[in-house]
């Protein structure tokens, strides 16, 4: 009985740990799937939401900078403020920049970010961290039935933001940013002010990259530079939403799922191999997920769910007449 | 027919567990294996094993043999909780040594292990947060917090009859861990401190850090770093630049290397602390004797005592608590490791398991010290006060 229990919320965990990641892949999806911004600074904007949304929930110490105790909802959409900001910001900069200029200077960008979080300690305490962050309806629940609460507020805003990622798709909106991507000059052309159109796109992306990364902090309750790796934020993401469709709202979503899955599973085989493999067990288990992640990239080239174009509508397609020869 | 031998394959290995007996009872066994520290891990993995199977060649664990279940945080806080949590709901490990960083320590402990009510023990995480966390008892760990060594070498410093110092430390979490503590104590207990900078590693030159805590007039400089990075350069050229001349160091800094790059001469007025075990420790060596034997070499690397120790206590909890239950280990862990009690020393678990047998109270008093656990699972430990002799340190006398 307490295997089965214990299986239940290891699913829970890697559910919780997939929707942070679907969250992430969103965001991507409409910078880069929607947009074709090649962002390979998510770390940079996850940490800002993270570190806010901790300053703004936790209650006061002298160790950094805090002591508001807001909600936690008020935590994230300050983590989107934020992070938002600081991306438009950005955006000013480099958004201009062809694709592969972008990723180098949002590279460059997320590296700031992370030297000054580790070194301005009156704001962040620095590599100590911050302690305390407080779980959504902590206050109610204790012990291992908080992961299920927490599971589903974690569902509920992967559904929200999917909804309006849907939504921001399927509108003209989203019509005007595929075809920016797709061929910029004949956009351009058409009388799209192609830069607006790309800073929004990057605005709203790293908005909801904070709110991931603000999640995060909630989840782990425990906030140092150790949270923000670029190789499990940035990389990884990129991974999932390849694999998943780029393009596609809810290839994103299953692609954060099933590579999260892959790699968390993985651990659980290579425990079982003899014990003198032990100390390098884990290193295989690197090997495995690589090698598991060239076969999806290889098999799926397109993603799992790969990109299709919402059909067009003309509504009043009857009343017109018929365009005349 | 390729797919079907991959399924028969996966469920073989998923099935085998390690070829677990029902009798036997898994420990967990949470480190930074790969990640920044990747290199640190190998000898520690081996003390761990080391623990493990000292226990299975001398009686094993309760009615069976102790199995560790490996976690791997990748030195990242997404990759602690995860690792944590298959530890906690799949392998459903009672108690976990681990992990080695504070960052993956804490957030294991804050995400996963205080919720499901396990017990952690950690060899090396040294955050002074560790103090204060809300951990329903369930935390420990068998190194001072950083908190410690700052707080005695103020006391060290004053001793000394030195009112007035310039302070520099690096900015990592041991450096500004100590540093912050040290500047605390220190101003409190009625120091001065004319200048405080904090530095970066890996630069090549730190001429204007050295400007401007010289400035102050301070006869002493307090440096909180690697010898073998920026500790070691500060030191070096501020002598070169006859800023500072005489040294207070930490742990980090007292490394034979910094008495080649320099010269004991330039050093003969400086001192400095470090975490020590109590003099002559036989422990130790029965330890490093049984690692050698084992593994040909490795012994004396770092924290290799403190992770064998911890291992060595997790299993000890079980056996005194006399099953798996999670909720006895807490109990279990403080009295197995606290006096009163007989006293048992690294290796000798069948001595251990009589004596738990007969109803006795144990007291294991490990290679790295006695580790008795005050109120918030943290330890005292010694520091040394050490100077300057030939080639190497002389330990002139021990803080408590």
């Amino acid at each position: 009985m307490t295997e089965l229990s214990g299986l239940f919320f290891y699913l829970v965990s890697v559910l919780i740990a997939g929707g942070i990641y679907a969250l992430l892949c969103l965001a991507l999806n409409i910078q880069w799937g929607m947009g074709g911004l090649f962002n390979a600074g998510i770390v940079g904007f996850f940490a800002i939401g993270a570190y806010t949304s901790a300053i703004l929930t936790t209650p006061e110490t002298a160790k950094h900078l805090g002591g508001f105790e807001l909600p936690i909802f008020a935590g994230l959409i300050g983590a989107a403020i934020i992070a938002g900001v600081t991306g438009w910001a950005v955006a000013r900069i480099c958004v201009r920049l062809k694709s592969d200029y972008l990723a180098m200077a949002s590279i460059g960008i997320a590296e700031i970010l992370r030297l000054v979080i580790v070194n301005e300690s009156w704001l962040t305490n620095g590599s100590l961290g911050i302690s305390g962050i407080p779980r959504p309806f902590g206050e109610y629940t204790a012990g291992r039935p908080a992961d299920l609460v927490f599971l589903a507020y974690v569902w509920l805003i992967v559904l929200i933001v999917y909804l309006v990622a849907t939504r921001l798709y399927n509108s003209p909106w989203g019509r005007s940013l595929r075809a920016i991507r797709d061929n910029e000059a004949s956009a351009a052309a058409a009388g799209k002010n192609v830069e607006r159109f790309r800073t929004q796109t990057f605005v709203i992306g790293c908005a909801f990259m904070g709110v991931a990364g603000a999640l995060s902090a909630h989840y782990f309750r425990f906030l140092s530079p150790s949270a923000t790796d670029p190789l499990l934020v940035t990389f990884l993401v990129w991974v999932m939403l390849m694999a998943g469709g780029s393009g596609n709202n809810r290839g994103a979503i299953v692609g954060a799922l099933g590579i999260w899955a892959l790699w968390s599973v993985t651990e659980i085989f290579t425990n079982r191999l003899p014990p003198e493999w032990a100390t390098r067990s884990s290193f295989i288990r690197m090997l495995l997920v690589g090698l598991l992640l060239q076969y999806v990239l290889q098999k799926f080239r397109a993603g799992i769910l790969p990109e299709k174009s919402p059909p067009l509508h003309f509504e009043d397609e009857a009343e017109r007449p018929a365009p005349e020869k | 027919m390729k797919k079907c031998m991959t399924l028969i394959a996966a469920a073989a290995l998923l099935g085998s567990t390690a070829l677990a007996q029902a009798d036997d009872t898994k420990v967990g066994v949470l480190m930074d294996i790969t990640g920044p520290i990747a290199s640190f891990i190998p000898p520690l993995q081996n003390a761990a094993n080391l623990a493990v199977k000292q226990v299975n060649d001398q009686g094993g664990l309760l009615d069976g043999k102790a199995v560790a279940i490996y976690g791997d945080t990748t030195g990242s806080a997404q990759g602690a909780v995860d690792a944590a949590q298959k530890l906690a709901n799949v392998e459903n490990v009672p108690i976990v040594m681990g992990a080695l960083m504070s960052g993956t320590t804490i957030a294991a402990a804050e995400a996963v292990f205080i919720p499901s009510g396990i017990v952690q023990i950690s060899p090396t995480a040294t955050s002074p947060a560790m103090t204060d966390m809300k951990d329903n008892d369930l935390v420990y760990r068998i190194v001072p917090s950083d908190n410690f060594q700052g707080q005695v070498l103020a006391q060290m410093v004053l001793d000394q009859g030195i009112e007035k110092v310039a302070v520099t430390y690096v900015n990592n979490d041991y450096g500004v861990g100590i540093g912050q503590t040290f500047m605390d104590a220190y101003r409190a207990a009625g120091g001065e401190i004319v200048a405080e900078v904090k530095h970066e590693e890996k630069k090549n030159s730190y001429r204007s850090e050295l400007a401007t805590l010289a400035k102050g007039g301070a006869d002493h400089l307090v440096v909180i770093a690697y010898a073998g990075d920026s500790g070691g350069k500060i030191v070096k050229q501020s002598i070169e630049g006859g800023l500072f001349s005489n040294f207070v160091g930490t742990d980090g800094l007292r490394d034979e290397l910094l008495i080649k790059d320099v010269g004991a001469e330039a050093l003969k007025t400086s001192f400095f602390s470090s975490p020590t075990s109590p003099a002559d420790n036989p422990a130790q060596k029965t330890l490093h004797d049984a690692f050698n034997a084992e593994y040909g070499e490795g012994a004396d690397k770092a924290f290799v005592d403190q992770t064998y120790d911890a291992t060595f206590l997790t299993l000890l909890a079980i056996e005194k608590a006399g099953s798996a239950d999670r909720g006895a280990m807490a109990a279990a862990l403080r009295d197995v490791a606290s006096s009163p009690g007989e006293k048992v020393g690294p290796g000798e678990w069948a001595k251990a398991k009589a004596l738990l047998k007969e109803g006795k109270d144990i007291d294991y008093d490990g290679a790295g010290g006695s580790y008795n656990f005050d109120a918030n699972g943290d330890v005292s430990g010694l520091i040394g006060k050490f100077v300057v002799d030939g080639d190497g340190y002389k330990q002139i006398a021990i803080f408590e």
